[in-house]
């Protein structure tokens, strides 16, 4: 077999695993007379999910955390934002190709002189010169958006153990983001002593993006009354914004335009093509009040 | 004078000194960059924690449709709610709402909130503002969802980053209620415990 990192694997199994298992467990005692009909979370393996997101919250609390915490005190400000600079820079390759599969080519472009301006004057991506001094600045980008744009739904709920919320459909696009990176590629055919590096990539990724989230997961899951289910629809409706973002940054239909206020003209902002807030977040589309 | 030139003054007096007042109240965007005002100046950094507290709910009650929110989040078991549960809902809401947002705003300082713009919607309008932040780190991106209540606009939903407030509240408190068995007296259980409120008050 192909030893392709744990990384790219590791998800791909529990895909396989997670279309395996048959239909959830009907849900706890409901259904009776008077009770409203359930809202639908689109969350068939909740009992599943709400298991290995209990793992997870171990591993969080254990490793992660504290992991990411240290990785704060040792490692000075500058330090962290080149390392973060430098994983983004890495990430342009895929991200190039996700613009173009979306059509969005001054975006590509964009990507790629970014690319360029970083490797280079940036020293190796480590300044995000481009972001910083050249209004280019750094933008998220994978395959699971891509897929949004083209139309294919997300799919229900599923909790990855240690990755965390995901969706067939973005889960499906990081197995293939994992294939094709040129980086991987890279190291795949090389020797055996070149296997470790994505797996560091991926560590350090991980490191640096739960550095950044501390105190923010740590004050929602203090006050929340069910940590899952807000996780949950936060995760959705992040990934719902972003492909409503990449949407619109396509050319909008004219019939949108309308700017109420001179502050909007003077900002040279226009807000036109953005729709109704809720209107997309999964589920509740339906709902008026 | 005569009649007429009174009923002229009454006019300019109208126009004048009136009218900016009324459109005030009736402007979207003047309503956030009011809000923003305001917020920093209570929620700044130096307030105590209870103070903070007590100044963001007379903030919420102010300004945001309140009533409407609390239904809203409730969804489907709103109608299912007997009065009593639905008025002692509205109440735990909002202590809850305090306690969450008051000691996540108390991360901020220094950061500023600057209105872009505002367009209609069907119900009311959308102000659009950045949080600009003193680290130089990218702005914050908020959306404001306001509702026109004959002519004065209400708060009815806040999305930042695109991720409404409303909607996240609305789908953990449904969460909260199916794992209960179907029973808005179990959400409310949980927020009584949370809010550190009485049964019954």
């Amino acid at each position: 077999m192909n030893l392709l990192p744990l990384r790219l694997v590791f998800p791909h199994m529990l895909l396989l695993l997670a279309l395996m298992l048959p239909g959830c467990a009907p849900r706890p005692g409901n259904q009776q007379p008077g009770v409203a009909e359930e809202e639908d979370f689109n969350d068939p393996l909740e009992d599943t999910n709400r298991a290995i997101f209990d793992f997870n919250q171990i591993v969080d609390r254990n490793v992660l955390v504290p992991v990411a915490k240290t990785y704060r005190t040792v490692l000075p400000d500058p330090v962290r934002d080149s390392l973060h600079d430098f994983l983004n820079n890495l990430r342009a390759p895929l991200n190039f190709v996700n613009d173009t599969l979306q059509g969005d080519f001054k975006r590509a472009g964009q990507t790629f002189a970014r690319f360029a301006l970083n490797s280079t004057v940036g020293v190796g991506g480590l300044i995000d010169v481009a972001g910083r001094w050249g209004q280019l600045p750094y933008r998220e980008q994978d395959l699971g958006i891509t897929l949004g744009v083209w139309g294919i739904p997300e799919g229900p709920y599923i909790v990855v153990p240690v990755l965390g919320p995901s969706t067939p459909r973005d889960l499906g696009g990081q197995v293939a983001e994992g294939f094709g990176d040129p980086w991987n590629l890279l190291v795949t055919g090389n020797p055996w002593t070149l296997y470790w590096i994505p797996f560091v990539r991926g560590g350090v990724s991980g490191i640096d993006q739960r550095s950044r989230y501390i105190e923010t997961l740590a004050d929602i899951e203090r006050t929340s009354l069910d940590y899952y289910a807000t996780i949950r629809s936060l995760y959705r409706q992040r990934r719902a914004a972003l492909i409503r973002g990449e949407r619109e940054n396509l050319p909008p239909p004219a019939s949108f335009s309308r700017i109420d206020t001179p502050a909007a003209a003077v900002a040279g902002m226009n807000l036109a093509p953005r729709r109704a807030l809720v209107s997309e977040a999964p589920n509740f589309s339906e709902v008026r009040w | 004078m005569t009649r007429r030139s009174v009923l002229t003054a009454a006019l300019v007096l109208i126009v004048g000194v009136l009218a900016p007042a009324i459109l005030a109240a009736a402007d979207p965007a003047g309503v956030i960059t009011n809000l923003g005002n305001r917020a920093l100046e209570v929620l700044g950094k130096n307030v105590p924690p209870a103070q903070r507290v007590a100044r963001f709910q007379e903030l919420f009650r102010q300004d945001f449709d309140v009533p409407g929110i609390a239904r809203f989040v409730l969804g489907r078991y709103w109608k299912n709610a007997t009065s009593e549960q639905q008025e002692e809902f509205v109440k735990l809401f909002q202590d809850y709402i305090a306690l969450v947002y008051s000691s996540q705003l108390a991360a901020y300082s220094g950061e500023t909130l600057k209105v872009i713009g505002s367009r209609a919607d069907s119900e009311g309008a959308v102000v659009a503002s950045e949080i600009i932040r003193p680290t130089g780190s990218p702005p914050v991106k908020v959306e404001w969802r306001l509702t026109d209540q004959h002519g004065s606009y209400k708060i009815r939903d806040v999305a930042v980053d695109g991720i409404s407030m409303a909607v996240t509240q609305r789908s953990e408190f449904a969460s909260v209620i199916q794992r209960n068995g179907g029973q808005v007296q179990g959400l409310i259980a949980m927020l009584r415990e949370k809010t550190g409120s009485a049964p019954g008050r």
